[in-house]
């Protein structure tokens, strides 16, 4: 179980703020009328730097469009996000651009979110050239350093990603989006397309890398039982909303509503049901 | 990887038949459009190794070819005087690949002309004009195919990236143009053009026209491509780090054309010559007297020229070969596509 | 109900578009026709001066084309000069042997294809399947022109059919049944081009379609049931290819119309293919214009009917929108 502190200490405003955020889709096709989706409705949470806030949902409850909105890929209909203060949602598109650095999204299959056209290498440099500031020296430096960083070793640079094993790719995804130095990492669904055994390993390098770094972390996932090994903070998404948030043990052993109830029971247990297994 | 193998070997096959149409220069022995009016429709002579005494010749040789006692149009072989071949001798000047002068043949004879697939009415050498002819088919096919898929590519890239109305405006507009029987339209659009230009300026004319009919189904796949790259993951990520619309495209999306591109183009390449020969045959292409596959054949339109002179009819088949290559290298094209498909299915992608 | 008015709304707009298509080409022209009628001795000027009114040719390009449209639906299609007379009977004559061609083949081709395709398919990976696909890709390689040219030679050279036209001279003497034999002679030298020419082309489709399906676990279990092999290929399997199978339908009717125009040429057969050429060397304008709309027509039309077909067919789409 994580210990719960936060790793600077020092700053007491929250790292990013969300409030109000709403988001809708309408879908207008050619004869009849447009159909709408309310895919979040007034959304609003906190997260302080160097933290982890799990997000928990069933598919369908709008965690992806949150993750999407929080990392400037789509622009929510109404509502603010603060991050380090700053409205983001406000922004237009070049310093969008400069956000994005700072919110690094990691998606759930690796596999598709690295080009397997390419070799590893030139997955790992993209962040870097698309920044369009650092020399070919400082690339390779912060390349090697990145790799060893998160456990990879040097000669799978020539490869390509198709090459690669579950655990490796997610660890190249994780490398490449810790070149640019992000505060905040979103995790959507990173976890839930490994193996069981790789899925620890993966865990515990993210949590090492928060404890050495002071990453923050927005943990998106379905399962609850992931979401209490990692976070400090949980909060329950059922269509749109937030219907339920607290430390995890709160939601574990005071569940209030009946989607964290469900999310509870699909949690496999092993013995007798015994809560203090929990508790660690 | 058999299928890399097998991809190379058509290739090479291709790029051998394309080489020797290429240097027509060297292969063939004269110029197409030298006459030699007192030799007209002579049937094709045929190499010996064993002349009429017995005698057998290390050297290849051919007879020339004389009028038959009493008929005007029925040829004999000359017995009396076997014509060796000569190989690699100078010949008639010419151009080879289009700028370097050049005077060797393959091969040819000293004396006499040799006319290895005969002559038609104005008595030039078939071959000649068979291998100069398919420059300008080959031609016509490679850059209507490139006309073509370049409409293609663009119209598809942008009903594919910006969507919303562009793109069911233009995907309307291809429905359209795939409605019409091509051939037709083809027809159509020639007629409104001006019909006796120069060779040059026609055939310009015929590869705009060709290139410009079939934009319809390249751009279709074009924009399914675009569409389902735009999702993926890694293209959202590249947008996670600050790359622009224009970066995307070309650094994720466009590489992601190529297959269908190339698939494309082995399917279009063949059916553009055959468009170009149809126009040709039917006197709507390439004028006389620049060569074409396809004005090759046109006197066949005659019945006494289809009745007697048979040789006349050899260049239909000179794009079988080539028809072939195209072919296969379409499957194999096909089958690299759908093996890729399968390798990222077992890596799980 | 719904997806067939929906089909025919989508066949109404393919041809307004066409016609569009058309008579945007006229504007292609450099100059205006006319121009070069008036060059033509053949023609008197007053004629040309009563055309140009009548076309309104100085008008701009949307009204032209409204006025063209209109006596369009009204039947009149314009002007022959070559013919010196009105396009239209020309056009329909020719267009019915246009479509006596093209349907014949038609159904020959998917009658031979049909079986071919899927008894290559039941015996997919096998020497009799390759052999036949080693068939297919010899047909399929030898151009179309090459084909009906080799045929016609054949036929020259055998004296065994009519090498052309239509009709023998005596046509008109002869009794009905000699009519029909006649008119059978005439068909065959073109009707075995065309069908060559797509056959290929139709027996690979089949071919993969009908091996698509030969997949599905539905017909494993009918096997076991004990049902027969041909019932089981004709009767379950071929109906659940229908989808593609039809579209392929669909898309034969335009190769086979743009085939026929070529061979009509070559044979001499007396339809929309040479009367289209005669008229772009003539630079018969409207002939054109209506040649190219008429051939549009019957391949809408053939896809509407392959698009009926479909419904007739395939109970999803019947069920979906019925659905809605």
């Amino acid at each position: 179980m994580k210990v719960e502190a936060t790793a600077t200490g020092k700053n007491v405003h929250p790292l990013l703020k969300v409030e109000n955020l709403v988001k809708r889709y309408t879908k207008r096709s050619l004869a009849g009328t447009p159909e709408e989706l309310l895919a979040l409705d007034s959304v609003s949470f906190t997260i302080s730097p160097g933290t982890t806030l799990a997000v928990v949902g069933e598919s369908g409850s709008g965690k992806s469009t949150l993750a999407n909105c929080l990392a400037c890929l789509e622009s929510p209909t109404s509502g603010n996000i603060w991050f380090e203060g700053k409205d983001i949602v406000k922004l237009e598109e070049r310093a969008c651009r400069q956000v994005r650095r700072q919110i690094q999204l990691i998606f759930q299959d690796p596999a598709s979110s690295l080009n397997p056209r390419w070799s590893a290498f030139e997955v790992l440099v993209e962040p870097l050239i698309l920044q369009r500031k650092f020399n070919r020296e400082e690339i390779k430096k912060r390349v090697n350093y990145w790799l060893g960083r998160v456990g990879l070793s040097q000669d799978i640079v020539g490869r390509s990603p198709m090459e690669l094993s579950g655990g490796q790719r997610q660890r190249l995804a994780i490398a490449r989006a810790l070149t640019l130095e992000p505060k905040l990492l979103i995790l959507d669904e990173a976890l839930s397309a490994l193996d069981c055994s790789v899925q620890a390993q993966i865990a515990n390098l993210l949590m090492e890398l928060q404890s050495s770094l002071g990453m923050t972390y927005l943990f998106i996932t379905h399962d609850l039982a992931m979401a209490a090994h990692f976070a400090d903070e949980i909060a329950v998404m059922d269509r749109g909303r937030i219907v339920e948030q607290g430390p995890p043990n709160k939601i574990f052993i005071q569940p209030e509503q009946e989607t964290t109830r469900r999310l509870l029971a699909a949690v496999p247990r092993i013995g007798r049901g015994d809560q203090s297994a929990l508790e660690r | 990887m058999r299928v890399r193998r097998v991809l190379t070997r058509w290739l090479v096959t291709l790029g051998v038949l394309h080489g020797i149409v290429g240097f027509a220069g060297f292969f063939a022995p004269y110029d197409p459009v030298e006459q030699d009016r007192k030799s007209p429709y002579l049937p094709p002579m045929r190499f010996h190794l064993i002349d009429g005494q017995g005698h057998f010749h290390a050297r290849p040789f051919v007879y020339a070819l004389k009028l038959r006692e009493g008929s005007f149009d029925r040829y004999v072989e000359n017995t009396t005087e076997p014509q060796p071949v000569r190989f690699f001798m100078k010949g008639a000047r010419y151009r080879l690949l289009g700028f370097l002068p050049c005077r060797r043949h393959l091969f040819g004879l000293e004396n006499t002309r040799i006319y290895l697939l005969g002559t038609d009415a104005y008595g030039r050498d078939q071959l000649s004009r068979l291998l100069f002819g398919g420059q300008v088919s080959l031609l016509a096919g490679l850059l209507g195919a490139g006309i073509t898929l370049s409409i293609g590519l663009c119209i598809g890239a942008v009903a594919g990236s910006f969507g919303g109305w562009r793109d069911s405006l233009l995907m309307r507009l291809a429905e359209l143009f795939m409605a019409l029987p091509w051939l037709y339209v083809l027809f159509a659009i020639r007629a409104f053009l001006p019909l006796a230009v120069s060779p040059l300026r026609a055939f310009f004319l015929i590869i705009t026209v060709i290139g410009i009919v079939g934009w319809a189904r390249p751009a279709r796949l074009v924009r399914g491509v675009v569409l389902s790259a735009k999702e993926r993951d890694f293209v959202r990520a590249a947008r996670g780090f600050g790359a622009t619309h224009g970066y995307l495209f070309r650094r994720h999306i466009l590489p992601e054309t190529s297959s269908v591109l190339l698939t494309q183009a082995a399917i279009l390449i063949p059916q553009y010559v055959l468009a170009e020969m149809t126009l040709s045959f039917l006197g709507l292409g390439v004028p006389e007297p620049v060569p074409s596959w396809g004005n090759l054949l046109s006197s066949l339109q005659q019945y006494s020229v289809l009745v007697s002179y048979w040789w006349i009819y050899l260049p239909a088949l000179a794009m079988v070969p080539f028809f072939l290559g195209y072919l296969g290298l379409a499957s194999s094209l096909q089958e690299r596509g759908a093996a890729y498909k399968i390798e990222s299915r077992i890596w799980g992608i | 109900m719904r997806y067939l008015v929906r089909r025919l709304g989508h066949a109404f707009f393919l041809l307004a578009g066409a016609s569009v298509l058309a008579f945007l080409f006229t504007a292609l022209a450099p100059g205006t026709y006319f121009d070069e009628m008036r060059l033509n001795p053949q023609i008197a000027p007053e004629t040309v001066a009563a055309l140009r009114a009548q076309y309104g040719v100085d008008k701009p390009l949307p009204l032209r084309y409204a006025s063209w449209l209109n006596s369009v639906l009204h039947g009149d299609m314009g002007f022959s000069f070559a013919y010196n007379g009105p396009v239209a009977p020309l056009l329909v004559v020719r267009a019915r042997n246009t479509l006596l061609l093209t349907i014949t083949s038609t159904l020959f081709a998917w009658a031979i294809a049909l079986p071919l395709g899927v008894w290559s398919a039941e015996r997919l990976g096998r020497l009799s399947d390759r052999l036949l696909s080693w068939g297919t890709a010899v047909l399929l390689v030898i151009p179309d022109l090459a084909l009906a040219l080799g045929l016609l030679i054949v036929a020259v050279r055998s004296g065994w059919f009519p090498t052309g036209g239509m009709a023998s001279v005596d046509f008109e003497t002869l009794s009905p049944a000699n009519k029909l034999r006649d008119l059978a002679l005439h068909m065959i030298l073109p009707v075995t081009a065309l069908v060559l020419s797509t056959l290929p082309l139709l027996v690979r489709h089949v071919r993969a379609s009908v091996a698509d399906v030969l997949d599905a676990p539905f017909l494993l279990a009918a096997l076991g049931h004990g049902i027969p092999k041909r019932t089981l290929l004709y009767r379950y399997a071929l109906p659940a290819a229908a989808n593609p199978l039809i579209s392929l339908f669909g898309f034969s009717i335009g190769v086979l119309l743009s085939g026929s125009l070529l061979i009509e040429v070559v044979m001499s057969w007396p339809g929309l293919g040479p009367l289209l050429l005669e008229a772009i060397l003539a630079r018969d304008l409207y002939v054109v214009i209506g040649g190219m709309l008429f051939s549009t027509f019957f391949l809408v039309g053939g896809n509407l009917f392959a698009d009926m077909l479909l419904y007739w067919a395939d109970p999803r789409i019947r069920a979906e929108s019925n659905a809605r």
